[in-house]
């Protein structure tokens, strides 16, 4: 009832009406009073009923009312601003007692667009995403119900009115009589729930709704998606419910909703085909627990008809409670089955755009971490059937060594050509290497986690190798034979029983590769022709090769044929042990010429080749090959200027034993000098080559050999062992390192012990020519003596003079019949006295520089890491003769080079003395 | 009553009051409910003294809704105040 200040409301009232009520000045003033005298009654009636406003009494609901109404007009923000400031400084006024009620009146007066109706409520459990715990997962399916007071009851914006008792057994908080509200209800409510309320009172006397029994009996239709008469489906993620049921049993029905949305959703997806094998096998799995899950339906089913048939139609609710099967129950009885569903559509969900490995690495997530142990029972279950084509492919890759993988689930793929050669640059790896090593390729996404990294690298190893076997090595009759006996059936599970199987497998086949790669190919064969010829091995094969070539290889390189060399190798092979060799081996040795450029010769071209096919060419890469022929062609130099200085040795000792003897006087001193250089540059050389072939050769190959036979090697070990042995052998061999330049010092050095041998012969003609001069000078005194004359006159010395004298005038002659020659152009005399000196000169320059770049040499040698190199550089000096520059910056090297002066020793005392 | 106090606390008051009506003038105007200072205080007394708001807001709507047909139907109108 409406309490208030009779007296001051009716003033009150009295003066807003004067100001409401318009003034019409064409009125008569009766009938504006009679209008007044109508209005103010009605207003008095209107409040004396009206009692308590049914709005909560809240000021700040109804200051979010308020604001929510000013937000939709059209400037909203600003104005909710406003109202905000407005709003606050009202509450901080102590005048008015009942603001919410002043304020309530303004919203209800306002004229503003009112908030559209109440939106469908939003799923109010939020959807969580985590795979961890399904269980907080709720259908799509709660989005549709249409019941009011279901949607009143979770409004956004919260109850708009106290809920009115309705007759559930729930008490309402609404005081005083209600009885009689329904009957004095106005239409001039404006709110639309209140209308439905009342209908819904009203009917709730009658019928409430659909009864519990004709429910149950749809219950089973609905539980498998199917739309029955009150439970209808209208689209495959909604489930509509009638809309005059009571709260409790929309609850009720909400919870069943589920686990009919859920199968609808996932019969959809059991029944869609795309995906791959293992996609496939998900959806059958899932077909299966969809299976059992319909079978609890019609369990369900059963029950309810039985007990329907035992209903009581007098008792209220009909008697459902007696007979055992209710609503209630039912939720109960699908309980378990809808988290099963609901794990099910989570998987569903998880597995869009996943496939082979990756979908059944997020299965086996399942089972592993989590904590429910359904879920982890459930994932299991699911497991085993779902991993059978993973298993089958598994199985035909490692006992067939083929990919039978059409939706490209596998963790092995192939790839194609293109690929391959993208992966390369532009230039292939080629031939058996790129099968072996691009063919296939391990994808780390697609290992499903049930096995393991290592695991998987050896599944991938095996089937690798069955491949190359059957494709690269031709043996595929074996790895056919081998399928049969092993090939067995593998099952998810048997985790042990996998292991040894993979186990076996492996040791199989790289047992048989490595068997084939020995015998079949030879492989230890070749690598061992390939040292004993490219890498000179075979030292008297290598010693005729030369010699029968010297004379050839002098020659410009453009001169040179190709049959003139086959020949000369041919006769190489035969006089040497090489001839002993399996036809296999000689056949692929061969001697080339690389390409030529103007000015060189023979001896620049010349190469030695060993031709390598597959599949022993995945060993000895193409790469690999080349290395060969780099450090060969080092050798064959080395080789040479040792064979140089060898026959220029031989020939000294020799001829000083005889021709050289007689000019001992002339020139004696400086044969004792080449003597030494030569024998410096004899002992460099012999001890390059030995360190070279021994140090670093034979021990890299005792290494490789011992890696080739162990007994667990697998095929990638074996690339890798040759890798290692060609680094080694070209970084110890002064070959490959890139801080210092090596190559480029010995090159030098070897250049320049060549142009010391050609001085040397020179001085040697020379010497042989001196010699034969002064046999016929000795002849000709005979005869002269011979003859009854002077042995010598001054004619002769004109006619031959002394070389080595001073240079005599011919014109104090008297006797010379020809007048004095102005010039000595082209003359025998200065020519011959010009040799000498330049001889001599050259000589001594070429031994400062020879000697200067072995200091250098042996300078870089001695500050290497490698402590072979430094054996290199002490067996060299061993008597200190030369003194170790360390070549620092640019500048100072000049500088250095200048400083230094090798110790003098008694061998070389007088050579150092004649040093300029 | 005529002190200082008392007459200083009815300015106070007075002041209060009209800042309160200010308030809610402009609360008034923002929810466009077309009411202007004097109505508004009005209603706000008939409100603090115990009528129900919405009871009041429809009156005054249904009266602004009959008075706004116009002068003219005036004897239809009061057949519809009359009910």
């Amino acid at each position: 009832m409406a309490t208030f200040n009779q007296e001051r409301v009716e003033h009150a009232l009295n003066e807003l009406l004067v100001r409401i009520v318009p003034e019409d000045p064409s009125e008569d003033e009766s009938a504006a009073n009679q209008r007044f005298e109508a209005a103010f009654d009605f207003a008095i009636d209107e409040l004396s009923v009206a009692g308590q406003p049914s709005v909560v009494p809240d000021i700040n609901h109804i200051a979010s009312l308020i604001e929510r109404r000013v937000t939709r007009a059209n400037d909203g923000a600003q104005q909710t601003a406003r109202f905000h400031n407005l709003f606050s400084r009202l509450v901080s006024q102590p005048v008015l007692e009942q603001k919410w009620r002043m304020l309530y009146f303004l919203l209800q007066l306002s004229d503003l667009p009112p908030a559209t109706d109440q939106p469908a409520p939003r799923d109010p459990r939020a959807r969580t995403r985590e795979p961890t715990t399904p269980s907080k997962h709720t259908s799509a399916g709660a989005q549709m119900h249409e019941s009011p007071a279901f949607r009143e009851a979770f409004a956004k914006p919260g109850l708009s009115q106290l809920p009115v008792n309705d007759g559930s057994p729930r008490a309402s908080p609404r005081p005083a009589p209600e009885a009689d509200k329904p009957e004095k209800r106005k239409e001039r409510r404006s709110q639309e729930t209140s209308k439905e309320q009342a209908t819904d009172t009203e009917q709730h006397k009658a019928l409430a709704g659909p009864t519990e029994p004709s429910l149950l009996r749809d219950l089973p239709f609905t539980l498998q998606g199917l739309s029955s008469k009150n439970l209808v489906f209208p689209s495959s993620t909604a489930l509509k419910l009638p809309a005059t049921l009571p709260v409790p049993l929309v609850s009720l029905l909400h919870t069943l909703a589920e686990p009919s949305l859920l199968y609808r959703g996932l019969a959809e997806f059991v029944e869609s085909t795309e995906g791959g094998l293992v996609g496939q096998s998900f959806r059958s799995a899932l077909g299966k627990e969809l299976r059992s899950y319909l079978g609890l339906v019609a369990t369900l089913e059963g029950q309810i008809r039985r007990a329907l048939s035992q209903l009581d139609e007098a008792q209220p609710h009909n008697g459902i409670g007696k007979a055992g099967v209710t609503l209630k129950r039912c939720v109960i009885w699908t309980r378990e089955a809808t988290m099963g569903l609901r794990l099910m559509s989570l998987m569903v969900e998880e597995s869009k755009g996943k496939k082979g490995g990756q979908l059944i690495s997020l299965i086996h997530s399942f089972s592993l971490s989590h904590g429910d142990p359904y879920v982890g029972a459930f994932a299991e279950r699911l497991l085993s059937h779902v991993t059978r084509p993973f298993y089958d492919m598994l199985r035909q890759w490692i006992y067939d060594g083929e990919l039978a993988d059409p939706f490209g689930e596998f963790f092995v793929s192939e790839q194609s050509e293109d690929d391959i050669r993208e992966a390369n640059g532009q230039e292939g790896k080629g031939g058996a290497t790129s099968v072996w090593e691009d063919k296939y390729k391990l994808n780390e996404k697609m290992i499903p986690t049930i096995i393991t990294e290592e695991f998987a690298n050896k599944v991938f190893l095996i089937g690798k190798t069955l491949n190359f076997i059957r494709y690269g090595c031709g043996d595929a009759a074996w790895v056919d034979t081998y399928s049969k006996e092993a090939s067995k059936e593998l099952h998810y599970g048997d985790t042990a029983n996998l292991e040894q199987s993979i186990g076996d497998a492996y040791k199989t086949t790289m047992a048989r590769l490595i068997d084939l790669m020995a015998n079949k190919f030879k492989l230890f064969e070749h690598l061992q022709a390939l040292k004993k010829y490219l890498l000179l091995g075979a030292g008297d094969f290598i010693a005729v090769l030369m010699e029968s070539l010297s004379s050839n290889l002098d020659r410009p390189a453009n001169t040179q044929y190709r049959h003139t060399l086959t020949a000369q190798l041919e006769h190489a092979v035969r006089n040497s042990n090489a001839q002993f060799d399996s036809q296999d081996v000689l056949r692929r040795l061969d001697s080339r010429m690389l390409e030529l450029s103007h000015g060189e010769i023979g001896w620049d071209v010349f190469t030695l080749e060993y031709k390598i096919d597959a599949p022993v060419d995945v060993i000895v890469t193409p790469f690999g090959s080349k290395q060969y022929l780099k450090v060969f062609n080092f050798l064959w130099r080395v080789k040479r200027v040792e064979f140089a200085l060898g026959s220029t040795w031989r020939r000294c000792m020799t001829g000083a034993r005889g021709v050289l003897g007689t000019v001992s006087d002339k020139v004696g001193s400086d044969w004792k000098k080449a003597r030494c250089a030569i024998a410096e540059m004899v002992h460099f050389v012999n001890q390059l080559q030995y360190y070279i072939l021994f140090e670093v050769i034979e021990s890299s190959w005792t290494e490789l050999q011992e890696a080739l036979n162990k007994p667990e090697s697998t095929l990638d070990d074996l690339i890798q062992a040759h890798a290692k042995y060609l680094t080694s052998i070209t970084r110890k061999g002064l070959l490959g390192s890139q801080s210092t330049d090596f190559t480029g010092q010995l090159h030098e050095l070897l250049k320049t012990m060549l142009a010391y041998k050609d001085a040397v012969d020179g001085l040697y003609s020379f010497s042989v020519a001196e010699f034969t001069r002064r046999q016929e000078h000795a002849a000709k005194i005979e005869t002269r003596t011979a003859a009854g004359r002077w042995g010598l006159s001054e004619k002769d010395s004109l006619d031959s003079p002394d070389p080595f004298g001073p240079k005599r005038s011919s014109r104090a002659d008297p006797d010379s019949p020809f007048p004095p020659p102005l010039l000595k152009i082209g003359d025998d005399n200065s020519s011959e006295d010009d040799v000498l000196p330049a001889l001599r000169k050259r000589l001594a320059t070429l031994v400062v520089d020879f000697r200067a770049r072995i200091t250098v040499l042996l300078g870089d040698l001695v500050h290497q890491p490698d402590h072979d190199m430094r054996w290199l550089a002490m067996v060299m000096n061993f008597n200190d003769v030369y003194q170790p520059v360390r070549r620092r910056r640019k500048v100072d090297k000049k500088r250095e080079r200048e400083k230094e002066t090798p110790q003098p020793t008694t061998a070389i005392k007088t050579a150092g003395g004649e040093r300029a | 009553m005529a002190s200082q106090l008392p007459a200083a606390s009815q300015e106070v008051k007075r002041k209060a009051a009209r800042e309160v009506i200010d308030i809610l003038h402009e609360i008034a105007t923002l929810l466009n409910t077309h009411l202007d200072r004097q109505q508004l205080s009005y209603c706000v007394s008939l409100i603090e003294n115990g009528a129900n708001p919405e009871a009041l807001a429809n009156v005054i709507r249904k009266l602004r809704e009959d008075f706004a047909q116009g002068s003219s139907e005036e004897g239809e109108e009061e057949e519809a105040v009359a009910r």
